[in-house]
């Protein structure tokens, strides 16, 4: 029996380098980095970056005293805060510091972030006080302090360990809030405790006689006052204090969490200064261009390196195998080649001209018609029930009427704005990887099983990424470009996606989805049982959002998922199950209530008043001021017409006190020829207890409001012969300005339990409210997304 | 080949084959990399730059085409972030992930100069940049202020929706 390969043993590349003379190669490099600069003494370099410049986000050694792991206050006041959440456009970059902020007290005008690091993570045991919530082990969902229903952080799995000393350092789960509150507000906590204890010390006054605000600690009694940044040192060096000695705030005594504040990444990425990974360039970089198996699980049979191995700059060809499922959430992915050279665009040009034959996987016979067949099928069969009550087929059987009806969803892509790239550097005991990441400590872990190194050596260096939309972590740019700088081993590399790879080959998809929904109605038109079936991929991300039950009362209810395997790899994908059956959900309840010839709004109010979901009150005062925000029964113009929906996007029944209910109403126009316009949207959204930044939160919404209309208008991912065939924005287009509403208004309500979140609560309601206004006003009920493949002409 | 071209006011020769796109000769070669990658076709206008005055997007823009031309990059706006289109940008905290916001703000400055008071319609058909964030509803309000802020008389109308 021969031993089994190691993860880094067979996810080893073969490099086939170009002929070219060594000392001509650099020649080649250094007329393309080097450009001549005629004229004035211009300040910038045009050879490398320094890896360091002061604009790059990442985590660096401070040298000032560090009061602990989170916190830097500098001689001059200046603090640092460290994050560990990634900043793709939803404002953590910001709400992370403000938690911290919140509690250190320190002046908000003197603060900077910097990603934490994930190395130090791997090194540093979490500190003990981080350890312990003063709201208890789960405190409970209506305690303002720390938790979310994750007062208890999941403790380890194979791929990530949360005990290290930046305990959670993923981007995901709606969670940046909700899931780091506590530690975060320990982290302020602790360092202002510590800062007040060196003053005290200096002062010899005890620590209860002192008090401190934006940056100043005051000895009223005295009169004296004394800066952080004269006391950050002494601070630095104190004891950590008893974990019970560190206060958190009530959320009554909140300055800063709560209020607007403009975000600490904006001046940066309105100069063009920002760093996202793609802007890294590392002295002596190779550049790679990749191209893996169009069809998911295939890999690379033969190419033919003599055809570029004489175009200029070209380095070498690198052939890497399929990523190990382990390593990327048992996702399937391809093996392929990249093409090494001296700038990107050698390389990718290089590429292009590459003769590739692959090794096709066995699933070339699939299409999105016979895939799309196979989910019919599946709900045929018994699937994973998800909810049920009363005996559903015996109350159908005496229904005064059935209503049934058969939905469907595609694929979608995330389709954030920065195609995948990474630039990789593998030595034979270090790894440095510079990387947009929602996930930096798996990436750790992945850099550590290819490149054979302990997770202590690797270095992830996290950048401002350009878009997320759940996309990093989710793909093998990481992998690609550790096995291409593995393969040459010493020299960094920077791999970098074409738009084309990146969304057709490297990425996963929200799954494609379909229902079956089947509803008999009493003679009032109220139903009295519900089948609600739905499928999907068997990888699909969180099926049962929406169905686990949804709030309207049906006597007899059952919800189930049902799955089919495919070969495309789905994960998740903004909002996750969430668009799918909202879709499904809030369009059926739509029929029923044309069917029984009721209004609406009027008819989900009162389904949702006969329930006993929780927070039902809540429920009603989202539905009511959507309604009322978009004057819902005042005439419209000849062609217009309103579309509501409404959600709660709770996860399980566990944590059923953990939800963010938000009512949506469309305002839609449709020509005589079958134009769609959204002309508004009102939006009633869940405050919760309260937001950190509010201001992210009406901008998270105001971009929901795009991605909605771009899910219900536009968006579609289709198979055929195996692979997707749209692969950049001619053919899943992105909305621009003339589409986007030119009236939004958002309102906020003020409920007392914790939020699921808010960068994805909005947008799943907005295709059901879209299209039941198409509804209203053409009589074509659209069961399949998206709009554009129907002829809405009406007349 | 060599090529010259004067991009934000300093003159370079860069020697790159004919057919390379601006865009890459600005990132790799000029280390300029705050006009972005975004499709490399044309479409999503991620690498929004000035030639000669006018807004292009410069991943289809071979070198060769743009030799003895005069180039703005984003970077070449202002080197604090003072620009008024910029400054609106700060006010209205318009960036989300911002990846394409500096070719966002490079078609602004473009329209602006064209239309110094733009209409919502001027907007819809001035800039057709793709944000994938969604941040179009401030970018709106954004252009708005700008106007407002560039106008010569401080009495300018202000068109600004909520």
């Amino acid at each position: 029996m021969t031993p089994k390969k190691t993860i880094s043993e067979a996810m080893t590349a073969h490099v086939e380098k170009a002929d070219m003379d060594r000392r001509q190669f650099f020649i080649t490099t250094g007329a393309v980095g080097g450009a001549l600069v005629v004229g004035l003494g211009w300040p910038r370099r045009v050879e490398a970056v320094d890896v360091t410049t002061p604009a790059a986000p990442w985590y660096r050694e401070s040298s000032a005293p560090e009061i602990n792991a989170w916190i830097v206050v500098a001689p001059d006041d200046t603090v640092t805060i460290r994050i560990g959440q990634t900043e793709l456009g939803q404002g953590v970059w910001t709400a992370c510091a403000m938690m911290i902020a919140e509690e250190l007290q320190c002046d908000w005008s003197k603060v900077r972030g910097e990603y934490a690091s994930a190395n130090r993570d791997a090194r540093e045991k979490a500190p003990e006080w981080t350890l312990k919530n003063p709201a208890g082990p789960k405190p409970a969902p209506t305690d303002p302090r720390g938790g979310g229903g994750s007062g208890d952080l999941p403790a380890t799995n194979e791929r990530v360990s949360w005990s290290g000393v930046y305990r959670r350092m993923s981007t995901h789960r709606s969670g940046s809030v909700k899931m780091n509150l506590y530690f975060y507000q320990l982290a302020g906590a602790e360092a202002r405790e510590r800062l007040l204890l060196a003053a005290a010390e200096r002062w010899n006054v005890p620590r209860s006689e002192l008090t401190a605000k934006d940056s100043v600690i005051t000895h009223a009694a005295t009169g004296r006052t004394m800066r952080y940044g004269q006391v950050a040192a002494r601070a630095a060096q104190l004891p950590h204090p008893h974990p019970e000695t560190i206060r958190i705030k009530s959320a009554h005594e909140f300055t800063l969490m709560g209020t607007e504040r403009h975000n600490l990444d904006v001046p940066s990425k309105v100069t063009g200064q920002a760093v996202y990974a793609i802007d890294v360039k590392v002295p002596g970089t190779l550049y790679a261009c990749a191209k893996a198996c169009p069809v998911w699980g295939g890999d690379v049979k033969s190419y033919n390196f003599n055809a570029i191995r004489n175009r200029p700059g070209v380095h070498s060809v690198v052939q890497f195998p399929r990523p190990d499922r382990g390593l990327i959430r048992d996702r399937q992915f391809s093996g392929g080649v990249a093409v090494v050279a001296d700038s990107w665009w050698h390389a990718k040009t290089a590429l292009d001209a590459l003769p590739i034959e692959w090794d096709y996987p066995p699933y070339t016979h699939l299409n999105t018609e016979n895939m799309q067949r196979a989910l019919i099928e599946a709900m045929k069969a018994p699937g994973r029930e998800l909810f049920q009550r009363g005996n559903v087929e015996q109350a159908m059987a005496g229904a005064a009427r059935i209503v049934e009806a058969t939905y469907d969803v595609p694929y979608l892509a995330r389709a954030r704005m920065e195609p995948g790239n990474a630039t990789a550097l593998v030595t034979d005991d270090r790894v440095d990887i510079w990387i947009g990441d929602q996930s930096p400590q798996e990436t750790r872990f992945s850099a550590s099983q290819i490149a054979g190194v302990p997770q202590e050596n690797v270095y992830v260096h996290t950048t401002h990424l350009g878009g997320g939309f759940g996309r990093n972590g989710n793909g093998p740019q990481a992998e690609h470009a550790v096995m291409v700088a593995k393969a040459l081993k010493g020299r960094p590399v920077k791999l970098q996606w074409t738009r084309e790879e990146d969304w057709s080959v490297g990425t996963t998809y929200r799954a494609m989805g379909a229902a079956h929904l089947r509803a008999g109605l009493d003679p009032d038109g109220y139903p009295i049982a519900m089948d609600l079936r739905t499928a999907a991929d068997r990888n699909a991300a969180a099926p049962e959002r929406g169905l686990i039950p949804p709030a309207y009362f049906v006597p007899h209810l059952r919800t189930s998922n049902h799955f089919a395997d495919f070969h495309v790899p789905c994960s998740t994908r903004r909002a996750t199950g969430s668009p799918s059956n909202v879709f499904f959900v809030e369009s059926f309840i739509e029929e029923l209530a044309h069917a029984a010839g009721k209004d609406p709004y009027e008819y989900r109010r009162t389904l949702i008043s006969r329930s006993t979901i929780v927070f039902k009150e809540d429920w009603l005062k989202a539905l009511d001021m959507a309604a009322e925000m978009s004057g819902w029964g005042k005439p419209l113009p000849e062609g217009w017409a309103r579309g509501i929906a409404i959600d709660d996007r709770r996860s399980n029944r566990e944590e059923a006190d953990v939800c963010t209910i938000c009512a949506v109403v469309c305002t839609v126009s449709v020509s005589k020829a079958g134009a769609v316009r959204l002309e508004r949207v009102d939006v009633a959204f869940d405050e919760g207890f309260g937001f950190v930044n509010p201001l992210s939160v009406r901008k998270q919404i105001e971009g929901q409001v795009a991605w909605g209309w771009n899910d219900a208008m536009h968006q579609a991912f289709t198979v055929k012969d195996g692979r997707m065939e749209q692969n950049n924005f001619h053919d899943f287009p992105v909305s621009r300005m003339r589409e986007y509403p030119r009236d939004v208004n958002i309102r906020f309500f003020r409920t007392n339990h914790w939020l699921e979140g808010v960068g994805e609560e909005a947008m799943s309601q907005i295709p059901p409210a879209i299209v039941n206004a198409v509804f209203r006003v053409t009589g074509k009920r659209v069961r399949s997304l998206p709009l554009r493949k129907h002829d809405l002409n009406w007349a | 080949m060599a090529f010259a071209l004067t991009v934000n006011g300093f003159r370079y020769v860069v020697d790159v084959e004919p057919e390379t796109p601006l865009l890459w000769v600005l990132r790799d070669t000029l280390d300029l990399t705050g006009t972005k990658y975004g499709c490399g076709i044309g479409q999503c206008g991620a690498c929004t730059v000035h030639v000669n005055g006018r807004a292009v997007r410069s991943c289809s823009l071979p070198i060769k085409a743009a030799a003895g031309a005069t180039i703005t990059t984003i970077e070449g706006l202002s080197v604090d972030g003072t620009h008024p289109v910029q400054l609106a940008w700060k006010q209205l905290d318009v960036p989300q992930c911002g990846y394409c916001q500096s070719g966002m703000i490079m078609a602004t400055v473009a329209l602006l100069q064209r239309t110094p008071a733009p209409t919502d319609d001027d907007i819809d058909d001035g800039v057709t940049n793709a944000c994938r964030c969604g941040t179009y509803h401030r970018v709106r309000q954004a252009i708005h202020r700008a106007a407002a802020l560039m106008s010569p008389s401080p009495s300018g109308s202000v068109e600004e929706k909520q």
